[in-house]
């Protein structure tokens, strides 16, 4: 599992714009995309924006053409669906304006770090602090996540192949049940190793 | 409320399992028949066994780190735009879900019962996430909430066998690990022997 | 035997009284440690025994991750209950299993973590974690996610970790056991060639021969204390021996 996320690295001037801004405009743009009631001029200019972002970004209509690919089962999802109760005009406007809204989102996840957004979510945490919320603490837990994510995989993966090689099969509770356990046990040797590197 | 390091390192850990219950293949019950997706499994034993508040924040980290860009979700999912489509109020309704189901099955109990947890997971697996789930969904697409309630029954029967999955493993895990479920105000009992020599 | 550079002055004396670790378990309560009182202030003590003969419980009880239901252990003068927090700063601890160790998803990340509440820079953190990772031929490692490590080069950034922090007493609980030869081999040279104090739990009795002092618990109980060659002589021969 890579922990780069989709980050794609260039140098543009929404890749430099700070993650809080990029996150706020992006709510901004939503607001203005979701709001109104759709008219083919509104989901229009939407498009215009969603290229607009693709090219200013640097990241080339190549990599527009790939996001849109990534959901083309949702596409077919919330086409499908309302079909069943609602005409066709209006699904498909509903459905362009989501996949507007997807591909904007999309923007910010491409040109930001990871990390940026983390650290974004700790400045916004702060002023939480007089309510008893400690934000340090919140950046462990989520520091600490991402580096179980491979830990517990790879003892799903360990665990699979050892019951290949006993059953030649898998079954949900004796793949799992093992998994909770020895997660849990990670978890308290982790506690453990947190206290004896000084943390309280 | 002070979090213990226990608090942080269970949290983290049920945020992970329940994103490498995501991973395709990790766990495929009917074969690949079915692709189904266990990570509502994980949001009920996430609730089932660490209790409201802990699972609750499992979920809410998990959710935390799909959005700042990590492909967490099932299927290699991540980024921001996981919150703005029309099953977005589903993984809202996690949080909430996950908490509802610790509710249920911990309050005033010193151990988990099997009828609670089966009313828990049905309760807090199933109907606390549809009910922050198909509003979301009906709004939208554009649907009445009748309508998407009706588009929700394809979710029940996996989520049902799930509900109940959730009950047999729970269980099992308070007969192997008993320590799971409760906090441990005690530095913990003896290290595991890595290996015998 | 190794320890001709260090400058004992600077070793601490670590004395156990009367010291009774006892926990609860489903089958009743279980006796980790019974009645031992020692002390020592040997450079490189090896700790020696069964699986379950108490002397994890032991390694825990220097840094405080346990705490005596009876008896009093101190470390360099700080009592392990209520020095707790200047002990952590004292004592190091590096643990079998170094996943379990390395919390921070990258390896500058987890260097640096140790370096946190130190009144330290940014720049200054950055510094220190750049020197250290030159040092180990992991320069080229910093922004590489822990996960990506191989066992040996996980343990290795995992006692870095705790060598960042500056302790000047390390314990260490089977830090050899996951390693192949060569990686043991590594990683015991790194620690009995520490400047700092050692105490390291260990199956490997090799390195437990290396040491200057070792200690033998079986049962819960200290069974002897000495020159390591008399202390492995008598393990292999009273209790590996034992039908």
């Amino acid at each position: 599992m890579t922990m780069l996320g989709q980050y794609r690295a260039r140098d543009s001037i929404l890749h430099r714009l700070p993650a809080g801004a990029k996150l706020i405009g992006l709510v901004v743009v939503i607001v203005a995309v979701v709001v109104p009631p759709p008219t083919w001029w509104g989901l229009g200019a939407g498009a215009v924006v969603v290229i607009a972002g693709y090219l200013v970004g640097r990241l080339g209509l190549a990599e527009l053409w790939r996001q849109i690919l990534a959901v083309r089962w949702l596409i077919v999802f919330i086409v499908v669906v309302p079909l069943i109760f609602l005409p066709i005009p209006t699904v498909l406007a509903t459905a362009a304006r989501v996949v507007i809204v997807l591909l904007l989102a999309a923007i910010v996840t491409l040109t930001t770090r990871t990390t940026e957004i983390l650290d974004a979510v700790e400045r916004a945490l702060r002023p939480l602090r007089r309510f008893g919320v400690n934000p340090d603490r919140i950046g462990l837990m989520l520091a600490l996540t991402i580096r179980t994510v491979p830990v517990i995989a790879g003892l799903a993966g360990e665990l699979r192949d050892a019951q290949r090689a006993r059953t030649g099969r898998l079954s949900v509770k004796a793949f799992v049940v093992p998994l909770l356990v020895q997660s849990l046990r990670h978890a308290d040797d982790t506690a453990d190793a947190l206290a004896a590197r000084g943390v309280e | 409320m002070k979090t213990t390091l226990n608090d942080i390192t269970r949290i983290a850990t049920f945020a992970a399992i329940i994103a490498v219950l995501g991973i395709p293949g990790a766990v495929s019950p009917f074969g690949m028949a079915v692709p189904i997706t266990l990570q509502t499994l994980g949001v009920m034993l996430a609730g089932a066994i660490l209790g409201w508040w802990r699972g609750a924040a499992s979920v809410l980290v998990l959710l935390v780190l799909t959005a700042a860009g990590l492909p967490l979700l099932s299927g290699g999912r991540g980024g921001i735009g996981v919150f703005f489509v029309p099953s977005s109020g589903y993984l809202i309704g996690w949080v909430l879900g996950a908490a509802v189901v610790g509710v249920i099955v911990h309050a005033g109990a010193t151990r988990p019962v099997w009828w609670r947890v089966a009313l828990g997971t049905v309760v807090g697996g199933m109907l606390a996430i549809y009910a922050v789930g198909i509003p979301v969904m009906a709004a939208m697409l554009g649907l009445s909430l009748g309508e998407a309630t009706i588009a929700n029954f394809a979710f029940v029967p996996g989520d049902a066998i799930k509900a109940a999955l959730t009950v047999a493993l729970t269980m099992a895990v308070w007969k192997a690990y008993p320590r799971a479920f409760v906090t441990p105000r005690q530095p913990r009992v003896e290290p595991t022997p890595v290996s015998v020599r | 035997m190794l320890s001709g550079q260090h400058d004992s002055a600077r070793d601490s004396d670590i004395a156990l009284t009367r010291v009774t670790v006892r926990h609860p378990t489903a089958a009743g309560e279980v006796t980790a440690l019974d009645d031992i009182s020692l002390e020592t202030c040997a450079h490189n003590l090896a700790v020696i025994g069964l699986n379950g003969s108490g002397k994890s419980t032991f390694a825990r009880l220097l840094n405080g991750l346990r705490t005596p239901t009876q008896g009093s252990v101190s470390v360099g003068g700080l009592d392990t209950v209520t020095d707790v927090r200047m002990l952590r700063r004292k004592v190091g601890f590096v643990f079998t299993n170094p996943d379990a160790q390395i919390v921070m998803p990258t390896v500058a990340e987890d260097l640096a973590f140790s370096l946190r509440g130190r009144g330290l820079s940014t720049g200054q953190i950055a510094e220190r974690v750049a020197a250290v990772l030159a040092e180990n031929g992991l320069a080229g490692h910093a922004d590489l996610p822990a996960h990506d490590l191989s066992g040996g080069q996980k343990q290795m950034l995992a006692i870095q970790s705790v060598l960042v922090a500056e302790p000047s007493l390390i314990v260490a609980d089977e830090p050899t056991t996951l390693l192949d030869a060569r990686n043991a081999r590594r990683i015991a040279d790194l620690l009995l060639g520490l400047p700092q104090q050692c105490v390291i739990v260990t199956h490997d009795l090799e390195l437990a021969a290396r040491c200057d002092e070792a200690l033998l618990f079986d049962n819960a109980r200290l069974i002897t204390q000495g020159n390591p060659r008399d202390v492995i002589d008598r393990y292999l021969s009273e209790i590996v021996a034992r039908p």
